[in-house]
């Protein structure tokens, strides 16, 4: 039963995955095309048109690809790593489509020349972002006390302590108690809810793109959007640091016998947040575009300036990399989101230390079992 | 807005400080208007932060704007300059006007264009 019920979440994640790819050019902001700034007039051209539709059959074969070796693996040989195993070959299949459309589209953008930079000065100071604090905050008082109790509780646990638990929150895997591997969980509510608030501010400070003739409405929708998407993950962190919290102490009291299994509200935190997170990234795609460019309006025609404009600055459409620039995030050029600026020393370091400390966990882990 | 070309080949920083002091002298940004931190403005353009402090320097310099450590750079009001500041800036006009006469401008054309030019800051001002 529980076996199916992974499969089917397999399943289901496949197609929201592929969704998402298949979503990626219809969001698209007008001008760029597959990473690649070709202007907005060429963006609409046949040659353009012809570039997505090859990767849209292109991801359209990947995705059956995938489901088909999820169904094999599931139906015939009841493995749940075989079927995890379509999920790696999705985006394997992305980057093969991606690359591919980046070639083409870059032959269409060569001669342009170089885009002018652009930015408003405001005359009145933006409202800061409270969320994403308030997630910081919590993340951080969440995490020390998820440390705090499982520190204070160590002594008592017995020799073998719960590690894994099924679907319904009873215990199914077992490890004898050592200090990693009981402080793992709390560790992990620390960084994951505190790093992910920090990201949710750091985004309300990134890198605006505008558009050149009419700032107005292309600058409001930049500011709209990155709130937008700086109070979604502030969210995101506050459900997660919730959840965790909630998981670290769960387990305790399972590992002290106190209780048979997790805490139904904290299968009820991890529902609402998988639900949120899902539908929350589909709505704000769908609804305001990539980088807010749905509500661009009648801005959406004129040239895109400096930084996602500028061919020279990314490397395969996906690294942003500028020495200069003192920006720490940059929106992407292709999908939803943000990445970081690969030249400012800065951001990379912020990058590889939030790298590096999920790495940290995963050998901690490692070496607990 | 301050827009940057780089295939120009008036620098960065002048660039920046020409179309604030445009600003300004229109009072599209009046006295008292904050202007984005250094950090902010160099972002939005993709340049050196060290290039807008530059430019922030040269209009602070200039009396275009006041720039204090907690509340940043604001817009400065007109001040009256000395003697020798005011001496200095007729004498770049004088050779703005000599190298326009020299440009082919008649007398009557620079009365025209200095006329045209004071109209169109007091209508900025105005707005």
């Amino acid at each position: 039963m529980e076996t199916r019920i992974i499969w089917i979440s397999f399943l289901v994640l496949l197609g929201v995955i592929g969704g998402f790819y298949f979503l990626f050019p219809r969001i698209s902001r007008s001008g760029l095309l597959f990473g690649v700034y070709v202007g907005e007039e060429v963006s609409k051209s046949e040659a353009a048109r012809r570039i997505t539709r090859s990767w849209y059959l292109g991801m359209a074969l990947w995705l059956a690809a995938a489901v088909a070796l999820a169904l094999i693996m599931g139906l015939q040989y009841q493995s749940v790593p075989g079927s995890s195993a379509a999920l790696f070959l999705l985006p394997l299949g992305f980057l093969e489509e991606y690359l591919r459309a980046y070639w083409r589209a870059r032959k269409l953008a060569r001669g342009r020349a170089a885009p002018l930079a652009a930015a408003v000065i405001l005359t009145e100071e933006p409202k800061p972002l409270f969320l994403p604090y308030m997630a910081m905050g919590f993340g951080l008082v969440g995490g020390l006390y998820s440390i705090g109790y499982a520190w204070s509780h160590y002594a008592q646990l017995p020799d073998l302590v719960p590690i894994h638990f099924g679907l319904l929150g009873q215990p199914d895997s077992w490890r004898p108690r050592s200090f990693s591997t009981v402080m793992m969980l709390p560790t992990m509510c620390l960084v994951m809810g505190v790093g992910i608030a920090g990201m949710a501010y750091l985004i309300g400070q990134a890198k605006r793109a505008i558009r050149y003739g009419d700032q107005g409405v292309s600058f409001e929708a930049q500011q709209r959007f990155r709130r937008i998407m700086a109070n979604f993950l502030a969210i995101v962190s506050l459900l997660l640091t919730g959840m965790l919290t909630i998981l670290s102490q769960s387990s305790i009291e399972v590992g002290l016998r106190r209780a048979q299994a997790l805490s139904p509200a904290m299968m009820m935190l991890t529902l609402i947040l998988v639900i949120f997170a899902l539908a929350g990234s589909i709505y704000i795609a769908v609804r305001y575009g990539q980088g807010g460019s749905r509500l661009e309006k009648s801005a959406a025609d004129r040239p895109l300036t400096d930084g996602l404009a500028d061919n020279r600055l990314w490397v395969l459409g996906m690294f942003y990399v500028n020495r200069d620039d003192p920006s720490l995030f940059v929106e992407r050029r292709f999908g939803l989101g943000y990445t970081i600026n690969f030249g400012n020393p800065e951001a990379v370091a912020l990058l590889g230390g939030f790298i590096g400390l999920i790495i940290l966990i995963a050998i901690i882990a490692k070496f607990a079992s | 807005m301050v827009v940057i070309e780089r295939s120009l080949d008036e620098p960065v920083y002048e660039q920046i400080a020409r179309q604030i002091r445009e600003c300004v002298a229109s009072g599209e940004l009046s006295p008292g208007t904050p202007l984005p931190t250094v950090r902010v403005l160099a972002s939005d353009l993709g340049v050196n932060l060290n290039t807008v402090a530059r430019a922030y320097w040269m209009l602070e310099e200039e009396g275009f704007i006041r720039i204090r450590d907690r509340s940043g750079a604001r817009v400065a009001a007109p001040a009256r300059k000395p003697a020798g500041d005011r001496e200095r800036l007729r004498q770049e006009l004088r050779e703005t006007l000599a190298r326009l006469r020299q440009a082919g401008f008649t007398s009557e054309d620079l009365h025209r264009l200095v006329e045209r030019e004071i109209a169109s800051l007091a209508d900025g001002r105005d707005k």
